[in-house]
């Protein structure tokens, strides 16, 4: 039998140092850890290094609330809600925050690589571009790539030439093993078994490849529930550290079979944070001016809280209204 | 479906609905498409519901083969994954399915493209001092790079049909092998890996298709626009010797599955 340590928000964020490389779970607007996030910046974190398959919501607030430093993936922004990551648009053109892109798919043998305890990962993808320019690497610019660093890769990606059936050359992408894993589940079993309920992402490879993981959950079930079908099950309770449960933790981000996405707050999120002033009356608004997790949703309210409630039958709303018909 | 497959005349429809017929008249029936949010799920969804019933969509975040009954807006939706084959992350998307080979139909935007299809999302300005960034490639490059067949979706603006872009997120049919920065066929830089690359660009005023050469040509304008139009609105010297005529406009059964049965929300199609 196994168990698990249970904390409260604030002491699981608390046991995050500033400097610490974090990945989340998730894909854009869906299953983030926001409420984890808000708690960072109300601690004041700074000086963090973020390794992102892709951002969003979550993340844009790390930076537009200057807890990031470093911000590595393949892409930012609130999909058709809000088409470019404003905050990080605005942190990079600053020099705020060093950037350093790649393509979805060499992000994600990152991670995979990561998780599995292998260097490196071998990629076709996204070759040819400026990704790949040495004068565009983002960390090598900073002087980051002195091998002084344990999260940051001695070399962007390395050209390799097939040596077993002639395939040509081949990038090969260096392993991330980001130091924290914060990861949003709707459920986790009283042993620590994780389930989601929709698209995996990369959420399994996260809690693998990094070196502690807190998950942040609607609830905890009986692990006895969740081993009824172990193929929906996403990890095993020893890969995992901690447990903080948070209901709506993951708003305004999606939690399918829990609650839709707040389409209205992420729009308005990347329409008026734009300028930092416009981020600081957001923070003030709906992070710093708030005392904890419980307020905030006292501040949505049970209306907008409850038209967000997904439909168990489907696992998304029903009552928001999406279009103009 | 009540409707005929006559033309809908100037007038009858928007430029929205155009730009739908044509992007889904790309599909082919059979294809694996990996597509994106807006534009393309209407493209996708529309030929799936007349011409490629067989077509299978891949949404990146872990969906393959769904079968939404309501339009995502999201590629991370659960409404992608409804009555899916399978439904994973993005392991599964970027290497079980494209680096497998298995994708025959990609659909990209970007904010900048050149004249080999070559797209920028990432950022303008130079490195050191970026002015604007956009939203990074996320998967932009990937299927650029491994689809068959990429239909390009953009805006018709001289600045944005560049005639060098400021950073190449995706590639096009010549590339630089870096760290050299000559520009090279994309064939020899993937080599057994080279399966395709872009194969129309579909924009508010044209639709262009590449040479023998991989080089973007003018193939039909739009109703209202001339092929002289389109080319004031392009950075490069554009062929247009080898336009068609007019781009087909949508049927009239098209225009009924678009607004009964693909958008009825009106989430895209206002």
């Amino acid at each position: 039998m196994g168990s698990i340590k249970q904390l409260s928000l604030q002491e699981a964020v608390a046991l995050i140092q500033d400097g610490d490389c974090l990945a989340f779970s998730g894909f854009t607007i869906w299953r983030r850890p926001t409420a984890m996030c808000y708690e960072i910046l109300r601690q004041g974190k700074k000086n963090l290094h973020l390794f992102e398959v892709q951002g969003g919501f979550h993340s844009e607030v790390l930076v537009g609330g200057g807890a990031v430093r470093l911000w590595e993936g393949s892409w930012m922004g609130q999909e058709i809600l809000g088409k470019t990551g404003v905050n990080l648009s605005r942190k990079q053109v600053a020099g705020e925050v060093i950037v350093d892109d790649l393509s979805h798919g060499h992000a994600v043998g990152r991670i995979m690589a990561g998780a599995v305890n292998i260097p490196f990962f071998p990629t076709a993808l996204a070759m040819g571009t400026d990704i790949l320019n040495p004068e565009y690497d983002g960390f090598a610019k900073a002087g980051l790539r002195t091998g002084a660093y344990p999260k940051i890769p001695k070399e962007k990606y390395v050209k390799y030439k097939d040596p077993f059936y002639d395939m040509g050359e081949l990038l090969l992408m260096p392993a991330i093993k980001p130091d924290w894993g914060l990861v949003y589940a709707p459920m986790v079993g009283d042993e620590g078994t994780v389930r989601v309920l929709a698209q995996s992402y990369n959420d399994a490879d996260v809690i693998k490849a990094c070196d502690k993981v807190i998950v942040i959950a609607e609830e905890i079930v009986p692990d006895e529930y969740l081993r009824r079908d172990p193929t929906a099950n996403i990890a095993t309770g020893y890969e995992i550290d901690y447990v903080v449960v948070c209901p709506w933790a993951a708003h305004p981000t999606g939690s399918q079979y829990y609650y839709d996405t707040d389409a209205d707050f992420l729009r308005n999120f990347n329409a008026t944070t734009r300028t930092q002033d416009g981020f600081d009356k957001f923070a003030e608004e709906w992070i710093y001016g708030v005392k904890d997790h419980w307020e905030y949703l006292e501040k949505l309210g049970v209306k907008r809280l409850e038209t967000l409630r997904a439909s168990q039958a489907t696992g998304y709303s029903s009552r928001v209204k999406r279009g103009t018909r | 479906m009540t409707a005929s497959n006559e033309y809908a005349k100037v007038g009858e429809f928007k430029p929205m609905d155009l730009l739908a017929a044509a992007a889904a008249r790309e599909v082919r029936d059979g294809d694996v498409v990996f597509a994106g949010t807006g534009l393309p799920m209407l493209a996708i969804t529309l030929a799936q519901n007349e011409h490629a019933p067989n077509a299978a969509c891949i949404y990146e975040a872990g969906s393959i083969d769904g079968r939404p009954i309501d339009l995502p807006t999201s590629v991370g939706d659960a409404r992608c994954a409804y009555q899916a084959a399978k439904a994973g992350g993005l392991f599964e998307t970027f290497y079980g399915q494209l680096h497998a080979g298995y994708v025959d139909l990609g659909f990209l935007g970007g904010a900048e493209i050149d004249k080999y299809g070559s797209l920028n999302t990432t950022y303008v300005g130079t490195h050191a001092n970026p002015k604007q960034r956009f939203t990074g490639s996320g998967g932009n490059a990937d299927i650029l790079s491994f689809a068959r067949r990429t239909v390009l979706i953009m805006v018709q603006e001289k600045r944005r049909f560049s005639e060098r872009l400021e950073y190449v997120t995706s590639p096009g049919w010549m590339v630089r092998n870096w760290p050299n920065p000559e520009y090279v066929p994309k064939k020899e830089v993937y080599g057994k890996y080279c399966y395709g690359g872009p194969t129309a660009c579909i924009t508010d005023m044209a639709i262009f298709r590449f040479d023998e050469n991989g080089i973007m040509y003018l193939d039909t304008v739009h109703p209202g626009f001339s092929a002289e139009d389109v080319k004031k609105n392009v950075d490069f010297d554009l062929d247009i010797s080898r336009c068609r005529g007019e781009t087909l406009p949508p049927t009239y059964k098209q225009l009924e599955i678009l607004y009964n049965v693909v958008d009825p929300e009106g989430i895209f199609l206002p």
